[in-house]
């Protein structure tokens, strides 16, 4: 049956197996018989099975699998092989291995050999390779030796990893940590520095390789770091960007001791070694200095305004007391012309005082320092109040002046002295824009349980789109030919919409020309203490 | 008898309207332009009240207030501080002056008698 064929024979319970027969001639005294041994093959067949899968994982494996003898000779050449360099088994079996190895690197496998030789084993070690088209790519290399039975190496293994692709994404990497204008400390889950920039080495002063492998505590003032560990682990529990500690102020230390104020945001960053954490430092001296100087600009000018506004009050009061004092007639009577040109005066001196009051009370606000004085009220009585002080006004004009006030309006708690003046702004306002015999009303209703409405209505001259844009910009008067320029500060309406934001309110303005104008002014029913002082601006964040 | 008021005001026109009103409304009225000549017209005649300016020269309003106060001898003339509110805080330094109220100025020369009245 041929020599070394191989069968399947059948046992007694039907199950087959491999079998290797060899027939031989016997002769006997009977005549010529035949012999079969039967060899059981089923564990041959097993192994050769898996040296059979093996050679076809290291045939179509991605990495290159290379083997070549002691001389550097190549011996074997998978498919990831041919896919990498680009040439085939047929062109370089029994090549030698010089042919994928860059000028400058010859060294390199002359290195390998006497180490593999020596028994030892190369793990992912990088290097450059050259392709058959002589495109040099970045690999990684692994070597091991090939062993006969004996324990003699008889040449080496080579496992090589196009890595291109990742080199060039760690360059793009480091690319942009270097290009990032803070300074950027990443640190992996013990706190340990992996990896800096330049600006790392310029804010803090140490050179890179001080750094590196160093704990991130290096770069704190000794106070925090009681607490940094902790709180780095208390940062791997929950990793997502932020900027640490929040409304704190923040120091670093620079490699000569000195502190420095910093704002540091934190990213997770995931390695092939773990989530890190990547730290973008921000040098806030600058800032800070500038945000204090700034400060102190408010301050002085706030100062200044407040002075200059006594200076400016101290003529006043002769100018608008004398000419009261006369055109009361007090000291004796006056002609008509006497007495219309003494009203001019108090007029304009009273326009003045106006404008100095409301300056100033602008600049408060805009220096955080006008604070609310809360009471609690009638909303009606305080509306009745303002009514009857412009009153007259609209009685020159024959305006009535119409009040709704839901008498389901409770008690409220805000600054009645600043509720007054918005209403009268408004009224005041609501009137001068209206034509003689026209009407202005008020409306109060509540708008939920904690807020209510005041809406000032008229049937005036009303304004356009544009008007309204620029309602609320400082000394911005809208061209009117019923209202004279002098009779506004041009700062009413800015005011107006400060205090009712003091209050956390809202003022809407609704208006189509010569239809009418409706402002209509949102506040709460009760303003909460701690809301009733404007911040100062801080000095932190 | 009329009331007999002092009016301290380092401001000449200022010291004239406050005075003159006074007088043109019925008081009795003496004049003062720092502290100096309130502490000499005082040892005089003593006033029912004293409009003080709060910031004059040398001596301030308050600080002469804070004097006549803590005096047996004058520290039952009535003492209202005149001033302009530019600042914060001016109210309460005032009345912790011991002031026993204030004029805000400008004053409103229609209102300043029955205003200063009120405090007799």
């Amino acid at each position: 049956m041929g020599a070394g064929m191989e069968l399947n024979a059948i046992r007694r319970d039907g199950t087959q197996f491999p079998v290797e027969i060899s027939l031989s001639p016997l002769v006997t005294n009977e005549g010529t018989l035949v012999s079969a041994s039967i060899r059981d093959i089923t564990e041959r067949r097993k192994s050769e099975k898996t040296l059979s899968q093996l050679a076809s994982i290291v045939e179509y494996s991605d990495d290159a699998i290379i083997s070549k003898d002691l001389d550097g000779m190549i011996t074997s050449w998978n498919r990831g092989a041919e896919k990498i360099f680009g040439y085939t088994l047929d062109e370089v079996k029994g090549k030698h291995i010089s042919i994928l190895i860059p000028e400058g690197l010859d060294s390199e496998e002359g290195m390998f050999m006497r180490k593999v030789q020596g028994g030892e084993h190369i793990d992912h070690y990088e290097s450059v390779r050259t392709r058959k088209d002589k495109v040099k790519i970045d690999v990684s290399i692994s070597l091991s030796p090939l062993k006969d039975r004996a324990g003699n190496v008889t040449g080496i293994s080579k496992i090589v990893r196009d890595i291109s692709l990742q080199k060039r994404a760690e360059e793009k990497f480091k690319g942009l940590l270097e290009s990032a204008p803070d300074s950027i400390v990443i640190v992996n889950k013990n706190g340990t520095i992996e990896l800096i920039n330049i600006q790392t080495e310029k804010l803090f002063g140490y050179p890179r390789s001080e750094l590196l492998g160093k704990s991130i505590d290096i770069l704190l003032p000794d106070r925090y770091k009681r607490n940094h560990g902790h709180n780095v682990e208390g940062y791997f529990s929950n990793p997502k960007v932020r900027s640490m500690g929040k409304g704190l102020e923040l120091f670093a230390r620079k490699v000569d001791g000195t502190e420095f104020p910093v704002e540091i945001s934190l990213s997770p960053l995931r390695t092939e070694y773990g989530i890190w954490v990547s730290a973008a430092i921000r040098d806030v001296t600058d800032r800070k200095v500038f945000e204090q100087a700034l400060f102190e600009a408010n301050r002085l000018k706030s100062e200044f305004l407040a002075n200059m506004s006594h200076e400016l009050r101290t003529p006043l009061n002769g100018i608008i007391g004398f000419s009261e004092l006369l055109i009361d007639k007090k000291v004796g009577p006056l002609n008509d012309r006497q007495e219309e040109y003494l009203g001019d005066i108090l007029n304009s001196g009273t326009h003045l005082l106006r404008l100095i009051n409301d300056v100033l009370d602008l600049s408060k606000i805009e220096s955080g320092k006008l604070e609310l004085g809360i009471e609690t009220f009638f909303a009606r009585a305080a509306i009745e109040e303002v009514c009857s002080v412009v009153h007259s006004i609209a009685e020159k004009k024959r305006i009535r002046i119409a009040t709704n006030i839901t008498p389901h309006m409770k008690e409220v708690s805000i600054d009645k002295h600043k509720f007054k003046q918005i209403l009268y702004n408004l009224l005041s306002n609501a009137i001068k824009f209206t034509h003689e015999g026209g009407n202005v009303s008020i409306e109060v209703e509540n708008t939920g349980n904690e807020w209510f409405s005041v809406k000032v209505k008229d049937t005036g001259i009303g304004m356009t789109v544009e008007g309204m844009q620029k309602l609320f910009t400082p000394f911005v008067q809208l061209d009117s030919g019923i209202a004279r320029k002098q009779d506004g500060t041009g700062l009413g309406l800015v005011l107006t919409k400060k205090f009712v934001e003091l209050h956390n309110g809202s003022i809407r303005v609704e208006s189509e020309v010569n239809k009418g104008s409706v402002f209509t002014i949102q506040l709460p029913v009760h303003i909460a203490h701690e809301m009733k002082k404007n911040e100062t601006p801080n000095s932190g964040r | 008898m009329k009331p007999r008021i002092l009016v301290v005001d380092d401001n000449a026109v200022n010291l004239k309207l406050a005075g003159d009103l006074l007088e043109l409304d019925g008081f009795d009225v003496s004049r003062a332009i720092d502290a100096e000549s309130v502490r000499d017209l005082i040892q005089q005649v003593t006033p029912d009240l004293i409009l003080m300016d709060v910031a004059l020269p040398g001596m301030d309003g308050l600080t002469l207030t804070r004097i006549l106060k803590g005096d047996d001898a004058t520290k039952m003339i009535k003492i209202v501080a005149l001033t302009a509110f530019a600042m914060k805080g001016d109210q309460e330094k005032i009345l912790a002056a011991g002031c026993d109220g204030y004029i805000a100025k400008p004053i409103d020369t229609r209102k300043f008698s029955d205003t200063v009245k009120g405090f007799l």
